[in-house]
């Protein structure tokens, strides 16, 4: 979990384009200033391609936290 | 029933009382026969629409909740959507989709046979339908449980604070509410009278009196220019905020005394830096429907093509939301407007964040947002008037000097236009009181005579400085 906690951390300072952002678990998209409805796109395509992995849109709208996505992530790798 | 009106007046005292009279097991029942009396003082006989979308949207609900699986679930869901879209269509639409087919039939030499039909559109349409699709929406993605009671569920859709406009609710937040007990208590009625008060004052004393120079100007467009002109479209900005923000809080502060919480619907939307941010600051309960509902799946579907899946999803999501404000071009144009200005900013984002690095914040700031408001005021031409020609001559007018100084300085109009300053001034007195200082915590520590005196003050306002034709509030006709 931590190991996809840090991966997604990169991904989103690279998206976002700040270095500053920190990720944990609890971490929603209201703690990341540039975390919108508009950049979300762009980390989700970014997320299904380094993991090489492919998410539905309820599976999207299902998730609250750093930690819901972690969770989804690792249960596709490991499927 | 007006908020504005003697008879709210009545009827709101009436039904909170009998609210806090009542046992909680009957006061569901009271509240569901407060918004049909509420909605019929406008047309009696359009409560069958109401009565048949909730009936629709009920059934439909309980089926999805039940459906074994996913394809009968969406088949319910789709049925629901077209039974709500359909009954706007019908309602709203109808009259617009017809007079285009006519007119293509005219350029191409045939008589379009199909009538036009003389009807009033029902209050409030956009808004219930809107909260009512939420629902079933909301069961179909399994966020919410069909609700098994019909009186609260019609309760859902009809509580009359936000009945006829908004805020647009959603089952998640509004639903449970109506189960939960709300024992009488003082903070409530208090927080609620004044939100009240102040929605009042917004309504009756700022928008109300900035719509007489707007009226005139924008009546007699063609004998006014330059200065003229650009008063009016910046007062009409001012005026179509506090009429709406003050229906927004008379609905909430009404809510609130019977202890029901209503979602925050502006948050300060003039000190938006660009028009993203303004969408996360106005008519929230709505910007935040389309990007649930709309934007967001639409985004989602396309996102293999990266910017242009956003620019194609926020194009289609404006398109919709300008024709949601009303039935005509000129709405549809507001959205574009409001869309291409998104979609712009979506694509310019890192850019602009690399340009505001080598300007001073301070000026930065403030260019962004004098750019924004600037902008915001030239798309609501277009929402304000009933045509193209007219808009493009506003706007056209704008730019040309001409003689129509002399009309601002007739005694009658200078007056309006001086009250209208001053109630810009109040507007945003009141706000920064609101926002920063905290009112609400500021003025309850003051004593009993202080915080009356207060009351009082905008009581005398609302009476001495109020406009009182009866204008209804803008968002109605939506």
């Amino acid at each position: 979990m931590n190991d996809i906690v840090l991966k997604l951390t990169q991904l989103f300072r690279d998206v976002l384009d700040n270095e500053k952002i920190v990720l944990d678990e609890n971490t929603t998209a209201s703690d990341i200033e540039e975390w919108d409805s508009l950049s979300h796109i762009h980390l989700v395509v970014e997320i299904e391609n380094h993991f090489n992995i492919s998410f539905t849109s309820a599976e999207m709208q299902s998730w609250k936290t750093i930690g819901d996505l972690a969770a989804h992530i690792a249960a596709k790798i490991n499927a | 029933m007006l908020f504005n009106s003697f008879s709210f007046l009545v009827f709101f005292v009436v039904v909170t009382l009998t609210y806090y009279l009542l046992q909680h097991r009957f006061r569901w029942l009271m509240l569901l026969l407060a918004s049909c009396i509420f909605y019929m003082f406008f047309k009696p006989e359009y409560i069958l629409i109401l009565a048949f979308t909730i009936l629709v949207d009920y059934y439909a609900a309980i089926a999805i909740g039940t459906a074994a699986d996913k394809r009968k679930k969406y088949t319910y869901l789709v049925a629901s959507l077209i039974a709500n879209i359909g009954i706007l269509a019908v309602f709203k639409y109808y009259n617009f989709i017809n007079d285009n087919i006519t007119g293509v039939a005219h350029l191409l030499g045939f008589n379009n046979p199909v009538p036009y039909l003389g009807m009033v559109l029902p209050i409030g349409l956009s808004f219930h339908t809107f909260q009512a699709m939420s629902y079933t929406i909301e069961v179909y993605r399994g966020h919410q449980k069909p609700e098994r009671h019909f009186g609260i569920y019609a309760l859902y859709v009809m509580f009359y604070p936000q009945l006829v406009a908004g805020p647009i609710e959603r089952p998640q937040n509004l639903l449970h509410q109506f189960r939960e007990q709300h024992p009488y208590n003082y903070h409530n009625i208090v927080t609620g009278l004044r939100l009240m008060l102040w929605g009042f004052v917004k309504k009756i004393v700022i928008a109300d009196r900035l719509a007489v120079i707007v009226n005139e100007v924008y009546g007699n467009y063609t004998h006014y220019s330059g200065l003229a002109i650009l008063i009016a479209v910046v007062f009409f900005a001012f005026q179509i905020y506090a009429d709406f923000s003050g229906y927004s809080d008379i609905a909430v502060g009404a809510a609130k005394l019977m202890g029901f919480n209503l979602m925050l619907n502006f948050n300060y939307p003039f000190r938006s830096k660009n028009f993203t941010d303004f969408w996360r600051r106005w008519h929230i309960s709505l910007s935040t429907w389309f990007n649930d509902y709309l934007y967001s799946p639409i985004s989602f579907a396309k996102r293999k093509w990266r910017n242009y899946a956003v620019v194609y999803a926020i194009m289609i999501t404006f398109a919709v939301s300008g024709l949601w404000h009303g039935a005509g071009w000129t709405f549809l144009v507001f959205g574009l407007l409001h869309g291409t200005v998104l979609s712009y900013e979506a694509v310019t984002k890192k850019f602009r964040k690399k340009l505001s690095a080598r300007i001073p914040a301070f000026l930065y700031g403030r260019i962004s947002q004098l750019l924004t408001f600037g902008f915001l005021a030239i798309t609501w031409i277009f929402f304000r008037s009933e045509n193209f020609p007219k808009a493009f001559h506003v706007i056209k007018s704008l730019f040309t000097g001409g003689d129509s100084y002399q009309k601002l300085l007739q005694p009658a109009f200078l007056y309006h236009l001086v009250l209208g300053f001053l109630a810009i001034i109040l507007l945003e007195i009141m706000q920064r009181l609101y926002g920063e200082m905290q009112f609400n915590h500021y003025i309850e520590k003051k004593t009993t005579p202080v915080r009356w005196a207060f009351y009082l003050a905008f009581t005398i306002l609302i009476l001495n400085f109020g406009y009182f034709g009866s204008n209804q509030f803008i968002y109605f006709q939506f």
